[in-house]
């Protein structure tokens, strides 16, 4: 044996235990009655493939062992068997019958969307997740919140690495909660495994999905749609609550808004928006224009010396920010930002990175043309 | 040459061919014997059947279901 070999079989005796528990490969049972009833259909046909894998290798290797030429066996030389060719047409086709009864039966109850407690529809955006709760007033944004230094390996990763969000989607335990999925721009899917919910979010259709997740906790999930460059960078957090602190949130959320509206009117100092704006670029704006505001050349433009962003009129700038730019991959962020944090993102992005326009741009200016 | 195949036999070669299982034999007097225009008919009016049944079958299914 030679050295590689070796080695290759010390490192994988010394794998450790740990390292074995964390790798998981099946699906996961998840912690709905859906999810659950998803699991054991996978099972039972994963089973049913397996015993069909063994009884057909079985026959095949038997066959090659037992009749091989060594033991002088010789090949019977016939043209068709018509009872073989049934037989063997005949017991598939049981066989998917047999699968097709307990998938049917799961698909029914997934596609059964009748009765659900709460609307909540989905919004794929590139790359973030935008929740509105139907007759609730609520509407936000969802963005990856994993630090730029653990991506860039300037950091030890997090426990949930990627996995994590600013604003998670917060539902009560125990309701039904259905979701209607769409999309702002391109394709997006929306996946939580622990909730057997996966869903196409397609512009310009609704698709529906629904849950009940029994117990409060906080459920991941990932985009499953390939969109673009931040496919990976958009994570889910479904935050699980029981009915009174969902009931708790909610206030909160409705009170927030209020604070919002509030911040709209008050005078804000260059300083004060400065501050707020490079917290919004680096969540909102950093993943094409860069922290460095030097944008990706042939991709992304830069804001850095930008004569748009520099401009002593800043009307242009704030109307880009405000309604994006057809044909091109600029959002409009009117929907996606308040007015304080649209303010703040436009002062920042003209008085950063050594762009000295010197304005300041109020968040009642802004509050205004979003009227 | 094989006999004329009577519209029973012409029935069960349709099917096998919808099975997709037919013994060598009974190719051959189709191939030899039988009228094209008559298996293309016959499995054109298989063929309804088959989707008559299968709307059947989900109607049934869904109507189980209480859709």
């Amino acid at each position: 044996m030679n050295c590689i070999a070796k080695g290759m079989l010390g490192a994988g005796s010394l794998l450790p235990l740990a390292v074995a528990a964390d790798w998981q490969v099946n699906l996961e049972p998840g912690v709905t009655e859906i999810s659950q009833a998803v699991f054991d259909l996978h099972m039972t046909i994963f089973w049913i493939c397996v015993a069909i894998g063994v009884v057909v290798f079985g026959v095949m290797l038997w066959s090659i062992i037992h009749h091989r030429k060594s033991r002088g066996a010789k090949a019977h030389n016939f043209h068709e068997s018509t009872v073989v060719e049934i037989t063997w047409t005949i017991i598939p086709f049981f066989i998917l019958i047999a699968m097709a009864v307990p998938a049917t039966a799961t698909l029914i109850k997934m596609y059964d969307k009748n009765g659900a407690d709460l609307d909540i529809q989905v919004t794929g955006y590139q790359w973030k997740w935008r929740y509105q709760y139907l007759g609730e007033d609520i509407d936000f944004f969802s963005s990856l919140s994993t630090p730029k230094e653990q991506i860039q390996n300037q950091a030890e990763k997090g426990e949930h690495y990627l996995l994590e969000v600013d604003n998670p989607l917060v539902i009560p335990a125990g309701k039904k909660v259905r979701f209607l999925m769409t999309a702002n721009d391109v394709i997006h899917s929306w996946w939580v495994p622990a909730l057997a919910v996966k869903k196409d979010a397609i512009p310009g259709f609704i698709n529906e999905a629904w849950t009940v997740v029994p117990e409060p906790g906080i459920y991941r999930g990932q985009c499953a749609e390939l969109c673009g460059k931040d496919h990976g960078f958009m994570p889910i957090v479904v935050d699980v609550r029981s009915e009174a602190d969902y009931q708790l949130w909610l206030a909160e959320m409705k009170q927030a808004k209020v604070q919002a509206a509030d911040a709209a009117t008050k005078d804000w100092t260059l300083a004060e928006l400065m501050e707020k704006g490079e917290e919004v670029y680096n969540r909102a704006c950093a993943a094409c224009h860069q922290a460095n505001g030097e944008g990706i050349p042939g991709a992304f433009p830069a804001l850095k010396n930008s004569p748009m962003v520099v401009a002593a009129d800043p009307a242009a700038h704030i109307d880009i920010v405000l309604n994006g730019k057809a044909g091109t991959a600029m959002q409009a962020f009117r929907d996606q930002l308040n007015a304080v944090e649209l303010a703040a993102v436009i002062t920042y992005e003209r008085n950063a990175w050594g762009n000295t326009s010197g304005d300041l741009v109020s968040p009642a200016q802004i509050s205004e043309l979003k009227q | 040459m094989s006999p004329k195949p009577n519209l029973w036999q012409m029935l069960c070669s349709v099917l096998a061919a919808f099975f997709g299982v037919q013994s060598s034999h009974n190719l051959q007097r189709d191939f030899s014997s039988g009228h094209a225009l008559t298996y293309f008919l016959l499995g054109a009016a298989v063929l309804v059947g088959f989707v008559a049944f299968v709307i059947f079958l989900i109607t049934l299914a869904l109507s189980l279901a209480g859709a």
